[in-house]
């Protein structure tokens, strides 16, 4: 995955987006139907010369380039009207490499094996290359707060990015770079799912979200999750996960209830003095903190059985929250509002952390250990929840960050050196 | 203590009874289907038994290496020990539970499928995972705090909690309905009466849905005391006689207060127990050392096992007694006859033990030996 820089966006186009991509989602739909049937001679070719012939291939590899093209036009991650034949050169973009050798095991089941990948790409909602631009697995909740939460989820990820940028856009005339960063990493995720889908390689994708390091900037940020977790997880722990994170329900749902007047009495002392008080705010960035440790654990992104005191560094999957400093008041009054877009966002990240939990449940209990790229996209997810409710609970007035990065660049320039893990989801 | 338990019980001190001939009151066929479908269900125990006592040595021995598991404190780290160590059990003991529903199943006493009777399996093993974090919460903390003498306000807690339990559960009670047949109400008001209580609500409980098998029992204390009848006893094969002969036994609890004598007679065998308990972990650290709960779990799973004749000798007793004046009440053995009768076919239930059984697990006189107290009563009686 390759994109530019431009954030600039014609308010015009971004208004009539969709019905501008009309003409583009119908080529897309014959275009795919073309794609899978060569993919399935493609995939005769795996099984019989264990590699895939390079014309077949490009056809397969232009269709998967093109449909990441009009994915992050309609999601507004780039702004130029894509041609319609995937030629290289669209700000968003994926480099493809030529044909390799493929195991022939893996290719006769490779329709199953991509299931996993598949809901993943769904989740994130970045499924362009394969047909699912997000799920449609949500529920419909019985409340309000569950209507919200089920159509944030449902849409995935890059949809409820998406959405958010539309609004953004024809504001401001720009896209967030965040949320533009998230949205081209679900899209490059569906592509490698397109693509080992579709045979165009062998490789697993990859759900690291250190593969968005490249092109996404983390800014500094009061609020950042630090990871030092090992990957190692005891089958047992695994297996009762749930059960064994019910004395922590338990504690969390108290904690919640001190954390909730604790924010009312925060936001009146931050509303006349302009300072959330230390005692304040060292309280509820223990709670935050610890709500992200117990979650982590329940969603087998981290580890071990986590404390109960929330006490920074006493976590594998820890937030680093910086002490309180003066806010706007203008913010602070209106901060409940403020925090819808980030919690729509939040809530499509929590249905991409179930899957995680789903998925890395699974693997974890097969294999003794998480993968590094799903425990990683965990982390981010639970990074930009943590972000939220530091925001909603005003431990800062820095806005939650969408890039799915777990770093700034300059703490990942050597970590990119080293090769991508290769059972990462 | 014990003397004040012990000392009054209604069922005459001179009462003997004569051993009935099960296969003339029950019928010889049923018997034996019966004592079949039993045989199976005390060896199943049997074997669930060794197979938690082995596991749980091996857990001992073990278990403290999942501290590393840990990143909590002590107590944190503690109950996670504690949790894993009951997770391992319901793992070890899933085969021989599974084997028991199988044999329900086959013998018609239940028609729940395997996959709810898994989920509601595993949601009690939650319930059972909350209640070792409260006991370990309490027990490491009060170890931290006073140690070694942690055991004597230990047990003074948990037989306050057990006593709030019996006297709050009738409260958080919301799936049973009020009694509606009139006879039975009436019939429930002339017991109490007679029995020197009033006021207690008869509760229906709807389980035709899951089982066929019979059931009713008493709960709470002072002002929350209730009885509850499965709705399975309000149906054939139970008479309106029998009916009332269970309803006026449940009454009996109350009337005699089982329940907090049950509190009392816990406190007793808690004394000791907790005593043994600080004992036992003392070479892990006490009690206030997370590496001493794999052996606690050991210890207390082995009192249990150790303590049980002693727990259904009291119980069995109690229940004898609440036979008792059912009878002095109602007036009608062979009503209770019949309950009894009514009891072994739609519970499968051996109507004569062998002796072990009913003093590992016999909570409740046999079922011939019931038989025998209402005709004793008769014999007394004159009726």
């Amino acid at each position: 995955m390759v994109r530019g820089e431009n954030l600039q966006r014609s308010r015009l186009t971004v208004f009539f987006r969709l019905f501008l991509a009309i003409p583009h989602l119908v080529w897309l739909a014959l275009w795919g139907f073309a794609a899978f049937v060569v993919s399935f001679i493609l995939w005769l070719a795996v099984l019989i010369e264990g590699k895939a012939p390079e014309i077949l291939h490009d056809f397969v590899g232009g269709y998967v380039r093109y449909g990441t093209h009009v994915g992050a036009y309609v999601f507004l991650a780039a702004n130029p009207y894509p041609g319609f034949r995937g030629k290289p050169g669209y700000p968003v973009d994926l480099e493809i490499d030529p044909p390799e050798r493929q195991s022939r095991w893996t290719g006769f089941f490779r329709l199953f094996l991509a299931l996993p990948a598949m809901l993943l790409a769904t989740a994130l909602g970045g499924g362009f290359s394969y047909g699912s631009p997000g799920g449609s697995w949500g529920s419909a909740g019985g409340d309000e707060y569950g209507a919200w939460w089920a159509a944030s989820v449902a849409g995935g990820g890059a949809t409820a990015a998406a959405l958010l940028c539309w609004f953004y856009a024809l504001a401001r005339g720009r896209a967030p770079s965040g949320l533009r960063d998230l949205i081209a990493y679900a899209l490059g995720y569906g592509a490698q799912t397109g693509g080992y889908l579709l045979l165009l390689t062998g490789r697993y994708p990859s759900s690291d979200p250190a593969l968005a390091e490249p092109y996404a900037e983390l800014p500094e940020h009061p609020v950042r999750i630090v990871v030092t977790d090992e990957l190692e997880r005891s089958r047992l722990t695994v297996l009762f996960r749930l059960l064994l994170a019910i004395p922590h329900f338990v504690w969390l749902a108290l904690w919640s209830v001190a954390a909730f007047f604790a924010a009312i009495a925060a936001w009146f002392v931050a509303l006349v003095t302009g300072l959330v008080p230390l005692s304040l705010h060292r309280f509820l960035a223990a709670y935050v903190r610890y709500a992200t440790h117990v979650i982590a654990y329940v969603y087998a992104v981290g580890r071990k059985f986590p404390g109960f005191t929330g006490r920074a560094g006493s976590y594998g999957i820890d937030v680093e929250i910086d002490p309180p400093i003066r806010q706007s008041r203008w913010a602070t009054l209106f901060r409940l509002f403020l925090a819808i877009p980030a919690f729509v966002v939040s809530g499509a990240l929590d249905g991409v952390l179930l899957v995680v939990a789903f998925l890395g449940w699974w693997y974890a209990l097969v294999r003794g250990r998480m993968p590094e790229g799903l425990r990683n996209l965990g982390a981010f997810g639970l990074r930009y929840t943590a972000q939220t409710y530091a925001y909603l609970f005003l431990l800062t007035d820095r806005y939650p960050h969408g890039a799915p990065v777990l770093e700034g660049r300059h703490e990942v320039e050597e970590r990119l050196l080293a090769p991508v893990p290769r059972d990462a989801f | 203590m014990s003397a004040i338990l012990l000392h009054p019980t209604a069922v005459p001190n001179d009462l003997s009874l004569t051993a009935v001939d099960a296969d003339e009151i029950f019928g010889a066929e049923l018997v034996a289907k019966a004592e079949r479908y039993e045989r199976f269900l005390y060896f199943d125990w049997a074997l669930a038994q060794i197979a938690l006592l082995a596991t749980l040595v091996l857990y001992a021995r073990r278990g403290a290496a999942f501290a590393r598991e840990s990143a909590a404190g002590p107590i944190g780290t503690g109950m996670l020990l504690g949790m894993l160590g009951l997770a391992i059990v319901w793992l070890v003991q899933l085969p021989f539970r599974l084997a028991a529903h199988w044999w329900d199943r086959r013998y018609g006493l239940t028609d729940l499928d395997y996959l709810t009777w898994v989920y509601d399996d595993w949601a009690l093993l939650g319930a059972a995972f909350l209640s070792i974090c409260i006991a370990l919460l309490i027990v490491m903390g009060l170890a931290r705090w006073l140690g070694e003498r942690w055991w004597l306000p230990g047990v003074a807690v948990f037989v306050g909690i057990a006593a709030l339990f019996t006297f709050v559960a009738p409260y958080l009670d919301f799936t049973t309905k009020r009694l509606a047949d009139e006879t039975l109400v009436a019939a429930a008001e002339r017991y109490e009466q007679e029995l020197g209580i009033s006021d207690i609500p008869i509760r229906v409980e709807v389980v035709s849905e899951d089982t066929d098998q019979a059931n009713a029992y008493a709960y709470g204390f002072g002002p929350s005391r209730r009885v509850v009848l499965w709705d399975t006893i309000l149906e054939d094969p139970f008479s309106s006689g029998g009916q009332k002969v269970v309803l006026a036994h449940e009454l009996a609890h109350h009337s005699e207060e089982h329940l907090p004598k049950g509190i009392g007679w816990f406190a007793l065998f808690a004394v000791p127990g907790a005593w043994i308990l600080m004992r036992a972990t003392r070479g892990r650290g006490g009690m206030g050392a997370p590496q001493a709960v794999p052996v606690a779990l050991l210890v207390v799973a082995a009192m249990q096992l150790a303590a049980a004749p002693a727990g259904n000798w009291v119980s069995r007793r109690m229940e004898a007694e609440a036979d008792w004046k059912a009878l002095q009440v109602t007036e009608d053995p062979s009503a209770l006859e019949d309950v009894m009768v009514g009891l072994a076919e739609t519970s499968l239930g051996d109507p004569d033990p062998p002796g072990w059984i009913q003093l590992l697990l016999g909570t409740h006189p046999s079922l011939a030996d019931r038989v025998a107290m209402a005709r004793a009563w008769k014999a007394q009686n004159g009726r």
